[in-house]
C-alpha cells in the first residue's frame, strides 16, 4: 500500500493564517474561475489601455488629412504610395478599356508624376518633415484620407469615456437619490419616486435630443444629457435594496450605538448593495455606448473632427459597398468591446450572487 | 424598598403606540420602573407583550412612523431622553446606554470587518484615535473571550460562529463603558451551552464594570439565575414587579403564577401534562378599559372587566396590579 500525495493539492500543515475574506474578495475569486468573464476582462482592459495610451502610441494623427490617400483599402504590406499608384492605374485602365483604347500620353504623364511624387513628396507633420507616401494604413483611410486605425482608436477613446463617465454619473445620482428615498421613506421617498416615475414616462431619446438641441452639441452636454435620463433605474434598484436592508438588525444595532442617518446609509447600507451596483454598472456601460452610437449615427452626437465608434459607423454607411473597411473596423471594435463588457458583467453577476443564477 | 435616589434611570408612565391599518396598537401603555446602578433588571412576558418596545423607547429607537411615544418620561440622570435633540441622543446611544440584540447572525454588518465595526463605535464616542481605538477593541475582544483577538479582529462576521458573534456584540456594547446595558433576548438564537456561557459572561462583565443591566427574555430560567429584580409584563403593562426570590417563592399575579407553573421541572413526575395558560394573548387594537388578562384568568371578577387595577404594594415591598389584592367592599375583599 502506497499513500499518494498529489502534487497539486496542498498538504494541510495547520498553519494557514486567519485572513479576513470580504465578500468582494470572495466574488473576485469566483470571477477568476469564470473563463468567459476573464476573457471579457482582458478585452476590456486591453481597449481601455489602448484608449489611454493613444497619444503616445505610434499611430498617425486622427485629424491629419491627405487628399491623395482618400479611400485607400487596408493593407499590411504595401505602403500608401503603392496603393495610391495602383488605384490610379486601375482607374485609368478601366476607363481606357471602356473606351477601347490604350493609355494616352496625358495619362501616362500623370502616372509618371505620381511615381515621382511618391518617391519625393514630403509633408510637415508635427514639425517634422516626413515622406508622406511611405505611410502604411493598417485599417485603410476614410473619405478625407485620414487614417482609420487612428480614428478607430480615438473614436474608441470617446465612446469608452462616454460609457464610463456617463454610467458613473448616472449611477452616482441614482445611488444617492435611491438610498435616501429608500432609507428615509415617507414623504421624501414619495417625492423622489414620483419624479422618477414622471421622467420614466417621458421618451428618453426625445429628452436627450431636445437637450442637445437646446444646449448645443458638445461632449459635455452629451454626458449630461445621457446621465440625466438614465439614473432612474439605478435609483429604483438601489431603493429596493435599501428598503429590504433597512430593517435588518445590524442597522438597528448601528442606530443603537449612536450612528447618524447619513453614516448608516453610506457606511452600513450602501456597501451591502455594492454587488448589485457593480453588476448593474458593468451591464449599463454597453447600453451607454450603444446610446451614444445611436445618437452619433443620427448625427446628434460627436461632431467632426472628433470621432466615436457611432459616428464612424454612421459615416461609413454611405459607401458601404465600395469601401467596406470603413464600416468593418469601427463596428468590429465596438462589437468586441461590447461582447467583452457583457461577458464581464455576466461573470460579475454570477460572482456576486453565487446562489441564484441569473437572478438579476 | 426601591430607592429612587440612587436610581440612574427612571421611567414614568411611558406610552408607545403604533398606528396600523386596523387601528392604534398600544404596545406600551403606561410603564413605570426605575433602575439602580449595578442592578440587573429582568423583563419577562409572552411574545408581543411590549418588552422590546419598552426598551427601544428608552433610547427613542422606535421606527417612526408608524410608532410614536405619546406620553411619559425617561429620566436618565434626571434628564428626559425623550425631550433631547437627535444628536444629543446619539451621544448617549452606544456610549451611556448600549444594546445587545436577539440575533447575532444579523446584528453585525456582513460587509464590514469586525475591527471596523468595533473601532467605529469607540472613535465615535470616546474621542480616541485609530490606534488607541483598535487597542481598546482588541482588549474588549480579549475580555469577552475571543481567542487570539489581535489576529481575529480583521475577520468578517461570516467567519465567526453565532456564539462568537454574540461575544463581539457584547464587546461592542461594553466598549464605551456604558452605564446601562440593554440585552434584548441575547441568547434566544444560541444553543443551550453557548447560552449559559453568554449569560455568565454578561453577568460577570456587568459586575466587573459596574454596569446596570436590563435583560429582556421569556425564559424564566434565565431570569432566575441572572436578575435582582423582575418586571412581568402583559399587554403593554407591568403587572407584577418583584425581587427574584419572592417572585418564584410567592408569585402574586395569576398570570405570573401561570407562567411559573408552565415551566417544565425536573422534580415533576414523568408522563404528567405540562401546565399552560389557556387562551391567547389579547389583540392589542382597541382594547377596552379592563384588566387585559381577565379572559384567561382563573379568578375573574366583575370589576376585572370594567377597569384596570392600580398597583398594590405587598408586604414584601413588591407591587402587583390585580384586583385580588384590592380591598373591595362590594366584592368581598382579598380572596
Amino acid at each position: 500500500m502506497k499513500t499518494e500525495t498529489s502534487g497539486k493539492l496542498p498538504v494541510n500543515e495547520f498553519n494557514q493564517p486567519d485572513k479576513g475574506v470580504s465578500l468582494t474578495l470572495d466574488a473576485w475569486r469566483r470571477l477568476k474561475k469564470n473563463r468567459m468573464a476573464m476573457a471579457g476582462l482582458v478585452i476590456v482592459v486591453f481597449f481601455i489601455l489602448i484608449s489611454i495610451l493613444a497619444p503616445v502610441l505610434p499611430i498617425y494623427s486622427f485629424t491629419e488629412q491627405v487628399i491623395d490617400h482618400q479611400y485607400l483599402p487596408p493593407s499590411l504590406l504595401k505602403n500608401a504610395g503603392e496603393l495610391y499608384y495602383e488605384r490610379t492605374l486601375g482607374q485609368m485602365n478601366a476607363l481606357a478599356e471602356k473606351e477601347k483604347r490604350e493609355l494616352n500620353r496625358e495619362e501616362l504623364a500623370a502616372l509618371d508624376e505620381i511615381k515621382y511624387r511618391i518617391v519625393n513628396e514630403t509633408a510637415v507633420i508635427n514639425g517634422r518633415e516626413v515622406k508622406i507616401h511611405e505611410r502604411r494604413y493598417l485599417f485603410g483611410t476614410d473619405y478625407l484620407g485620414r487614417d482609420m486605425l487612428a480614428r478607430v482608436i480615438y473614436g474608441g477613446q470617446i465612446s469608452i469615456a462616454i460609457g464610463f463617465v456617463g454610467t458613473i454619473t448616472s449611477v452616482l445620482i441614482g445611488i444617492i437619490l435611491g438610498a435616501i428615498a429608500g432609507y428615509l421613506g415617507g414623504k421624501v421617498d414619495y417625492i423622489i419616486m414620483r419624479v422618477v416615475d414622471v421622467i420614466y414616462g417621458l421618451p428618453y431619446m426625445m429628452l436627450v435630443i431636445i437637450f442637445m438641441a437646446i444646449f448645443g452639441r458638445n461632449i459635455i452636454n452629451l454626458f449630461v444629457a445621457l446621465a440625466v435620463v438614465s439614473w432612474l433605474t439605478v435609483a429604483r434598484v438601489v431603493r429596493g435594496q435599501i428598503m429590504s436592508l433597512k430593517n435588518s438588525e445590524f442597522v438597528e444595532a448601528a442606530r443603537s450605538s449612536g450612528a447618524s442617518t447619513m453614516r448608516i446609509i453610506f457606511r452600513h447600507l450602501l456597501p451591502n448593495t455594492l454587488g448589485v451596483i457593480i453588476v448593474f454598472t458593468t451591464l449599463r456601460i454597453p447600453t451607454f455606448i450603444m446610446l451614444e452610437a445611436f445618437l452619433s449615427f443620427l448625427g446628434l452626437g460627436i461632431s467632426a473632427p472628433l470621432a466615436s465608434w457611432g459616428s464612424l459607423v454612421g459615416h461609413a454607411v454611405d459607401g458601404m459597398n465600395l469601401y467596406p473597411w470603413r464600416l468593418f473596423f469601427p463596428a468590429a471594435a465596438m462589437t468586441l468591446f461590447l461582447f467583452g463588457m457583457n461577458f464581464l458583467g455576466d461573470g460579475l453577476r454570477d460572482a456576486f450572487d453565487p446562489q441564484g443564477k441569473n437572478k438579476f | 424598598m426601591i430607592g429612587t435616589n440612587d436610581a440612574i434611570l427612571n421611567v414614568n408612565n411611558l406610552k408607545t403606540h403604533f398606528r396600523t391599518d386596523e387601528g392604534i396598537v398600544k404596545a406600551v401603555d403606561g410603564v413605570t420602573f426605575s433602575l439602580r446602578k449595578g442592578e440587573t433588571l429582568g423583563f419577562v412576558g409572552e411574545s408581543g407583550c411590549g418588552k422590546s418596545v419598552t426598551n427601544l423607547s428608552l433610547m427613542k429607537l422606535i421606527p417612526s412612523p408608524p410608532g410614536r411615544i405619546v406620553d411619559g418620561e425617561v429620566l436618565f440622570h434626571d434628564r428626559d431622553i425623550l425631550k433631547m435633540k437627535e444628536n444629543e441622543i446619539r451621544g448617549i446611544r452606544g456610549n451611556k446606554i448600549s444594546m445587545i440584540f436577539q440575533d447575532p447572525m444579523t446584528s453585525l454588518n456582513p460587509f464590514l470587518k469586525i475591527s471596523t465595526q468595533l473601532v467605529e463605535t469607540i472613535i465615535l464616542h470616546q474621542k480616541k484615535n485609530e490606534t488607541e481605538a483598535r487597542k481598546r477593541a482588541i482588549e474588549m475582544l480579549e475580555l469577552v473571550g475571543i481567542p487570539a483577538p489581535a489576529k481575529r479582529i480583521d475577520s468578517y462576521p461570516h467567519q465567526f460562529s453565532g456564539g462568537m458573534r454574540q461575544r463581539v456584540m457584547i464587546a461592542m456594547a461594553l466598549s464605551c463603558n456604558p452605564e446601562i446595558l440593554i440585552a434584548d433576548e441575547p441568547t434566544t438564537a444560541l444553543d443551550v451551552t453557548i447560552q449559559a456561557q453568554i449569560l455568565e459572561l454578561i453577568k460577570a462583565l456587568s459586575e466587573k464594570l459596574g454596569t446596570a443591566t436590563i435583560l429582556i427574555t421569556h425564559d424564566l430560567g434565565v431570569v432566575a439565575g441572572m436578575c435582582d429584580t423582575l418586571n412581568v409584563m402583559y399587554a403593554g403593562r407591568i403587572i407584577e414587579k418583584s425581587d427574584v426570590s419572592t417572585l418564584f417563592s410567592d408569585p402574586r399575579h395569576p398570570y405570573t403564577r401561570g407562567l411559573i407553573k408552565s415551566v417544565p421541572r425536573l422534580d415533576k413526575k414523568t408522563g404528567q401534562k405540562l401546565y399552560s395558560i389557556k387562551g391567547q394573548p389579547p389583540n392589542m387594537i382597541g382594547m377596552p378599559e379592563c384588566c387585559p388578562f381577565h379572559p384567561r384568568c382563573e379568578h375573574t371578577m366583575d370589576i376585572c372587566r370594567r377597569s384596570y387595577p392600580a398597583a398594590v404594594v405587598t408586604e414584601s415591598g413588591n407591587s402587583v396590579s390585580c384586583w385580588l389584592y384590592h380591598t373591595l367592599p362590594y366584592e368581598g375583599g382579598v380572596k
